[in-house]
């Protein structure tokens, strides 16, 4: 995993973020904790969804995880999210959807390891 | 002085919520949450009156965004409240869709502050001017309402057609004076004031509550503006302040109505060793009416000749007689039966007057 990689987490959604609230970055820190908290039972949803095929059950917190994905950066997460989404909502949940789902989970994995690293970052500053 | 507003972030991803909320709050907004449409309602039903605008998710569990959009918009208390779509810009179908609803507007993510704070001072701008309109609609009904309630009370106490004309914008030219043709009735009972010195005051005025109400009916169903009741002395006069071109005929009518409605009454007080009859005088002429009296107590009267003859004439008349004066009687021959009574000498005239009495109005005719 390259450490920049600006697909996984994009760093200028963050600096927009912040400066959107006069630089708060604790303000940042709290969205992002929230975010690392609940998107991980999206994350187990959306995966449970597709254990037992049920596209509807998807679309939910496929929908969420896309969008707060895109609040903090996380592009490529979102991208997954929204692909899911998009065929939980035409009911194909074929083979191409369960790779995204993999993906997702991966995509996850990194996404988190990157924004504690973006907190990390600035408590030594 | 209120604040920018209140609004209502509605939004299942708590991450949205935050940064919704965030923003806000430096827009000096007050932000109240929800997690899913059935919140949304419940805060909506508590604080409606508070809430100014409403940030709208689609995609929710519980009660999704067109399912809340579309019970506010069936609830007359929160009908009114913008709602402002919140929205990935890939659902702009689910967006349309919104709008047909009754949505305001829509707010694309992830959100952009600047679009934020576009949408939102639009939206509540509108908010606001519409609440301004409800209260100058409740301020005015408010008015409305004292004032008709005003007009009731005045016309407890006044002709109803009086009443109207106080309140009315041609009414104060009318109050100040003016001379008009006008058809006055006199009505009293003979036998009164015995009556009145034999009988207990609750009898007096059992009788006479009872046959003012007779009279007042009366009057009321011919359009008669009552000038006043003095005891048994009753005043009526037509074709003024609302003109009447049967005015003649509307007071003859209304005394032989009076007349046969006296009767049963008369009928109960005779058993109650009672006996007092009803005499009406009509008079037509000239008369100069308008605001009498003085500042703290003003009447609404009818002064001139035609109005002394009248009452002249209603003392002459005997027990159930309706006398009409000359000009009143050639008024009313087509369509009342009258007799010539001859000439009556009128206290204040010089020379007698010649007079009919009303026997009834043909059966063919009314």
């Amino acid at each position: 995993m390259n450490e920049s990689d600006p697909d996984v987490l994009n760093e200028s959604v963050l600096d927009e973020l912040s400066s959107s609230v006069q630089g708060d970055r604790s303000f940042v820190v709290e969205l992002i904790e929230a975010y690392l908290a609940d998107g991980e039972s999206h994350v187990a949803d959306v995966e449970a969804a597709m254990a037992t095929r049920d596209a509807a059950a998807l679309v939910r917190p496929a929908h969420t995880l896309k969008s707060s994905s895109a609040t903090v950066g996380a592009e490529r997460l979102a991208a997954l999210a929204r692909n899911l989404e998009t065929a939980g909502r035409s009911g194909t949940l074929d083979t191409a959807a369960g790779e995204h789902v993999a993906g997702l989970r991966q995509a996850w994995g990194e996404a988190g390891a990157m924004l504690r690293a973006w907190i990390r970052r600035g408590d030594g500053s | 002085m209120k604040g920018p507003g209140v609004v209502l972030v509605v939004d299942d991803s708590r991450v949205n919520r935050l940064v919704l909320a965030r923003q806000l709050s430096g827009m000096h907004i007050d932000v109240l949450e929800a997690e899913n449409g059935r919140e949304a309602l419940d805060l909506l039903r508590a604080h409606a009156t508070a809430i100014d605008v409403v940030l709208l998710d689609v995609v929710m569990p519980e009660l999704d965004g067109y399912e809340t959009l579309a019970a506010m918009k069936a609830d007359d208390t929160t009908r009114h409240i913008p709602v402002i779509m919140v929205s990935g810009i890939e659902e702009l179908e689910s967006v349309v869709r919104c709008i047909e609803l009754g949505a305001t507007d829509y707010l694309p993510k992830p959100i952009n502050p600047r679009i934020l704070a576009a949408r939102l001072s639009a939206s509540l701008a509108a908010k606001h001017l519409r609440d301004l309109e409800l209260e100058h609609i409740e301020q005015q009904r408010l008015l409305t309402e004292t004032i008709e309630r005003q007009k009731t009370e005045l016309s407890r106490f006044l002709s109803p057609q009086i009443a109207a004309l106080v309140s009315s914008q041609e009414g104060e030219q009318l109050l100040a004076g003016h001379r008009r043709l006008i058809t006055v009735a006199f009505c009293d009972l003979r036998g009164f004031t015995t009556f009145a010195e034999q009988a207990d005051p609750e009898e007096l005025f059992g009788v006479l509550g009872e046959y003012h109400r007779m009279m007042g009916h009366a009057i009321i169903e011919h359009g008669g503006t009552l000038e006043h009741f003095a005891g048994d002395g009753v005043m009526i006069f037509f074709n003024d302040p609302v003109t009447q071109d049967d005015h003649v005929e509307r007071a003859v009518r209304m005394a032989v109505a009076m007349r046969e409605r006296f009767e049963p009454i008369a009928t109960g007080w005779r058993k109650r060793g009672y006996e007092l009859g009803f005499g009406v005088g009509i008079a037509v002429g000239y008369a100069t009416l308008g605001r009498i009296g003085f500042e703290g107590r003003y009447d609404y009267g009818a002064i001139g000749n035609v109005v002394i003859l009248a009452s002249r004439l209603s003392s002459q008349a005997t027990a159930n007689q309706i006398l009409l004066s000359q000009r009143a009687a050639g008024m009313v021959e087509d369509v009342a039966d009258v007799e010539s009574v001859g000439e009556i000498e009128i206290k204040g005239l010089s020379r007698p007057v010649s007079a009919s009495n009303v026997l009834g109005i043909p059966a063919s005719i009314t």
